[in-house]
């Protein structure tokens, strides 16, 4: 490959040098490689772009090797510095139990009933951000109140995708793109804003998680306290035979009877299984979002930027 | 001939991932203000080249790593003269992360130097 000339272009080799892997890693890379260079090019402002950048090769590394660096990089320093993954588990019994030595599945057990606050918060910032930026473009101040508008959308992606990689524990950006605005004038700038895909599939997901979070925070509310009651069923029970409180006893007439402990008991070992398919569900659920908010939060990559 | 240098190179690659989050740590320790990427590979660049055997890209996703641990904190700040720059910051639980990783390495180097020196 022969050596770049600008700024765009070692960034471009260098994002066909990432070709292949985690684009949230590549974004990051990205993020620091052109950081680095303005700062590079800022140090010394007579130097040519060329020059600089034939310096930097040897400094900061051509693309290629800066490529190596961060996937080197990413892989090590993960590990050493994440908590290491739960032992896996050889028997299906102690697959079905394991889950709650996983973060992840009680990470996404409370990612689940956040979702439905965060969720209607995207939507009604994202709806009223939409219906006031259409109803103000007749007026003068429609134009600035919309360009503020979809600023706050990608800052929201961003801080939505930190917490979707603490509880969840898929890698997402930790960086902005770039502001690449280098030699644009205004309206190139709000151009970009419109014309960016991530913009509109950012604004998507934050409309979409209003349904999702109320879905998500029925559906674990619901298993979660069904399998608790039903693990609480002897305390009840116990609580009604030695006439601490007393049931009305329609259905199911056993809770009340002396006799019948063995369905007290039954019931409580299901509610426990459930406590734990619950778990199993909710990990699931948080990896098919996990996978969803990547694609739509996060820039697709080999798009100009 | 090829093959020792290819030696050395992967030694001082590891040696080099070792060190370099102690490295930078101290390096933010020791600084009265916050620091941005590019000061930072500067000063390493003064030091010389033994602290970062690789290449100064090598920085960046150790300083992300180490924010997201919560050693280091940083914020975006708009520079005057140059582009926006990200500025790291040690944190309280960062110095004192550092201190027992200063420890750790005086150990380590003191035995590795015994060695060296046919102490044992």
């Amino acid at each position: 490959m022969n050596a770049p000339r600008t700024i765009a272009e070692y960034l471009k080799q260098l994002r066909a040098a990432l070709k292949g892997a985690d684009p949230a890693l590549i974004q990051d890379a990205l993020y620091d490689a052109e950081e680095h260079l303005r700062a590079e090019l800022a140090e010394d402002p007579q130097r040519s772009e060329a020059d600089m950048l034939a310096h930097v090769v040897s400094t900061y590394g051509a693309p290629e090797e800066v490529a190596d660096i961060y996937r080197d990089q990413e892989i090590k320093i993960q590990r050493a510095l994440r908590v290491p993954p739960p032992p896996k588990r050889r028997s299906a019994l102690g697959r079905f139990f394991g889950v709650a030595a996983d973060s992840r599945a009680w990470g996404a057990l409370f990612y689940m009933l956040l979702s439905l606050a965060t969720g209607i918060f995207y939507f009604t910032w994202a709806v009223t951000g939409i219906s006031l930026s259409l109803s103000l473009s007749v007026l003068i101040i429609g134009i600035p109140f919309m360009i503020l508008f979809l600023g706050t959308v990608r800052a929201l992606s961003l801080l939505e995708g930190r917490i979707v990689e603490t509880m969840l524990g898929v890698r997402m950006p930790r960086r902005p793109p770039y502001p690449s605005n280098a030699g644009k004038s205004f309206w190139q700038r709000v151009g970009a804003f419109f014309t960016d895909v991530h913009t509109w599939t950012t604004l998507f997901y934050m409309v979409l998680m209003l349904p999702l979070g109320i879905l998500y925070f029925t559906l674990t509310v619901t298993f979660l306290s069904i399998s608790l009651a039903f693990i609480a069923t002897p305390v009840l029970k116990a609580l009604s035979v030695a006439d601490v409180i007393s049931l009305q006893c329609g259905y199911p007439y056993w809770l009340c009877d002396n006799n019948y402990w063995p369905l007290a008991v039954l019931t409580c070992i299901a509610g426990v299984f459930m406590l734990f398919a619950t778990l199993h569900m909710v990990r699931g659920m948080g990896k098919l979002h996990g996978a969803m908010a990547k694609s739509l939060l996060v820039r697709i990559v080999g798009e100009d930027a | 001939m090829e093959d020792s240098s290819s030696h050395l190179k992967k030694f001082q690659k590891e040696l080099s991932a070792g060190t370099v989050s102690l490295v930078l740590l101290a390096v933010l320790g020791q600084s009265r203000q916050p620091m941005y990427g590019y000061q930072i590979a500067k000063r390493l660049e003064d030091v010389g080249e033994g602290v970062l055997a690789g290449k100064q890209s090598a920085l960046y996703p150790v300083l992300r790593n180490l924010e997201a641990a919560g050693l280091l904190a940083s914020e975006v700040e708009p520079s005057v003269s140059g582009p926006p720059r990200r500025y790291y910051r040690i944190t309280k639980q960062g110095r004192e992360v550092l201190h027992d990783w200063v420890e750790a390495w005086t150990a380590t180097r003191d035995s590795v130097d015994a060695v060296l020196q046919g102490g044992v």
